[in-house]
């Protein structure tokens, strides 16, 4: 009982690692949290299905298909919606709101597009379990696990190892010296957007694998990522990962051992006590780095 | 004058800048020929950082206009101004902290790398060559300025003065027309503003390099300066050769106050 529910917050834990990745890239670079995160999730799922459904019974080239659908939607909501702020010096709040109202119109697209029936993978190994020290692990959970770990492994050595992961490194320290060595900083918050939209359509797809497809399933996952985010500390990657899984097994044990129903409850009272107690998180910078 | 011989390497022609109700800079002229070293002193707050942000591009001016060998600058994004070869050093250093003394310099190097993304998944000859290149020149600059040694440390470890040299080094890395030097010798002593002199009147000699110098260290400014403005409250008072300056009334009234 007790690994069987440790493997399933990992699990959970890697896909909210994958979202709150996302949510600490963009915050790193340009101080603000990007609300309209959710959608991307949304439509990673949503493309991942019609994929599986009506093309190729491939859980992998699905996933492939959420990420593509994924990141195009986030470099189209950062060129339309936030490019045009960030070139007029806008205020980090202005972002914000402009991310809340993408993210409900989004929701409600999609609703309207694709009604609010919950959808279930053709292809999904939920069913399917193997015996591991006597606990039956799913085998869906591990496939979620390898595939995201690959993921942060691939974005980690872009940071740490490329002539792009360099400058966004400088960018997350500050952006307007970075502009001023000559790099364009419009092209790597795109770059930024891509990355992250990309994760949150490997996350879309396997929620939607582990769980159902639904409208919402953007929204609400990426609401407990961003409360990962925040417990790992805002703009940090390391911070973003270590939380998510914290967050993952917390969540998996509380509904194992105490009741389902306070799960979510748990994971807002972890948010306010964070913000009340150490609002930099686990491994946050405080807001004086940024100039 | 023969002034109007020599190349103009940066002019500022007639510029405003407005803050709301406050004029910041009111109508500046700065004809800075090239390869030379300009200075631009002034009292605090009288619109000298303003000139430079203006200049790269942070700041839009509110009129008159700028140009760098006949070009203008202005309307143009900061990244673009970087590239178009203007280059500048901060008055409170702005390294990046997290990065080391070498990395700093690579990241500086981005505008001479003309490589694509598939070029360095493929690690092509273009990629492996530039790549090559930017080592060496990163190598060449900091054995120049001695911080060879220290090329592994994270910025935020160096003390100040080293701090100081790396900026400049970082500027110098991406082959400037026009570089721009925030009060480079704040906070330094006599010795070290002495050296650093040095070394401003040094890459001016060895580069095809225009240098334009803000400090409050007159000896700094009137050992390495060939020309000097004087600006205050957003005004220029007077331009001219640092003997000039020295002996002009409104300057001295301008640093000291006006006599009775």
């Amino acid at each position: 009982m007790f690994i069987q529910q440790f493997v399933n917050g990992i699990s959970v834990g890697s896909v909210y690692a994958l979202m709150a990745v996302g949510y600490a890239l963009i915050y790193s670079l340009l101080n603000f949290t990007n609300f309209a995160h959710g959608i991307s999730v949304t439509i990673g799922a949503f493309a991942a299905f019609f994929f599986l459904t009506y093309a190729m019974q491939n859980l992998l080239s699905g996933i492939i298909m959420g990420v593509i659908a994924a990141a195009l939607l986030a470099a189209f909501i950062q060129l339309v919606a936030y490019r045009p702020l960030l070139k007029r010096n806008s205020k980090r709040i202005f972002l914000m709101i402009i991310g809340l109202g993408v993210s409900v119109i989004g929701d409600n697209l999609i609703i309207i597009a694709f009604s609010g029936r919950f959808r279930i993978f053709p292809v999904n190994f939920s069913s399917e379990s193997i015996k591991i020290f006597g606990a039956n692990i799913g085998v869906v959970d591990i496939i979620i696990f390898v595939v995201s770990m690959i993921a942060l492994l691939i974005v980690e050595l872009i940071i740490r190892k490329t002539r792009l992961g360099l400058a966004i490194r400088g960018a997350s320290f500050s952006l307007d010296t970075t502009s001023l060595m000559g790099v364009n900083t419009y092209k790597l918050i795109l770059t930024i957007f891509l990355i992250a939209g990309s994760l949150a359509g490997i996350a879309g797809a396997l929620l939607g694998a582990k769980y159902t497809t639904y409208p919402s399933l953007g929204t609400f996952y990426t609401n407990k990522a961003f409360i990962c985010a925040v417990f790992g500390g805002l703009g940090s990657l390391p911070g973003a990962m270590i939380g998510a899984l914290i967050l993952g097994v917390s969540e998996s044990m509380i509904s194992a051992y105490v009741s389902t129903g306070l799960r979510d409850l748990f994971s807002y009272f972890i948010l306010i006590v964070i913000l009340l107690v150490r609002p930099s998180g686990l491994m946050g910078k405080s807001s004086e780095n940024k100039a | 004058m023969d002034n109007y011989d020599v190349e103009c390497a940066l002019e500022i022609c007639d510029v405003c800048k407005h803050f709301g109700g406050i004029i910041a800079t009111d109508h500046i002229n700065i004809m800075a020929r090239s390869n030379t070293i300009f200075g631009i002193i002034g009292p605090n707050g009288a619109g000298k950082t303003t000139l430079f942000n203006l200049i790269t591009g942070i700041y839009k001016p509110t009129s008159g206009d700028i140009l760098l060998y006949g070009k203008s600058l202005v309307g143009k994004l900061p990244y673009e101004i970087a590239c178009e070869g203007v280059a500048r050093t901060f008055q409170n250093i702005r390294l990046f902290n997290d990065l080391t003394v070498y990395e700093n310099l690579h990241i500086a190097y981005q505008k001479s790398i003309t490589y694509t993304i598939f070029d360095g998944i493929l690690k092509t000859k273009k990629c492996k060559e530039q790549e090559a290149k930017c080592a060496e020149i990163s190598e060449q600059m900091l054995k120049s300025v001695g911080l060879w040694e220290l090329k592994d440390q994270l910025a935020r470890n160096l003390p100040y003065g080293l701090q100081r040299k790396l900026e400049i080094a970082r500027a110098l890395i991406t082959n400037p027309k026009v570089m721009l030097l925030d009060e480079p010798a704040a906070g330094m002593n006599e010795e070290e503003s002495e050296q650093l002199s040095g070394i401003i009147k040094d890459i001016r000699n060895n580069n095809d390099i225009t240098i334009i110098v803000i400090d409050h260290h007159m000896d700094v400014i009137m050992d390495v300066c060939d020309e000097i403005t004087v600006i205050n409250f957003g005004k220029q008072l007077v331009t001219g050769s640092p003997y000039d300056i020295q002996n002009n009334s409104e300057v001295i009234d301008a640093y000291l106050g006006v006599g009775d």
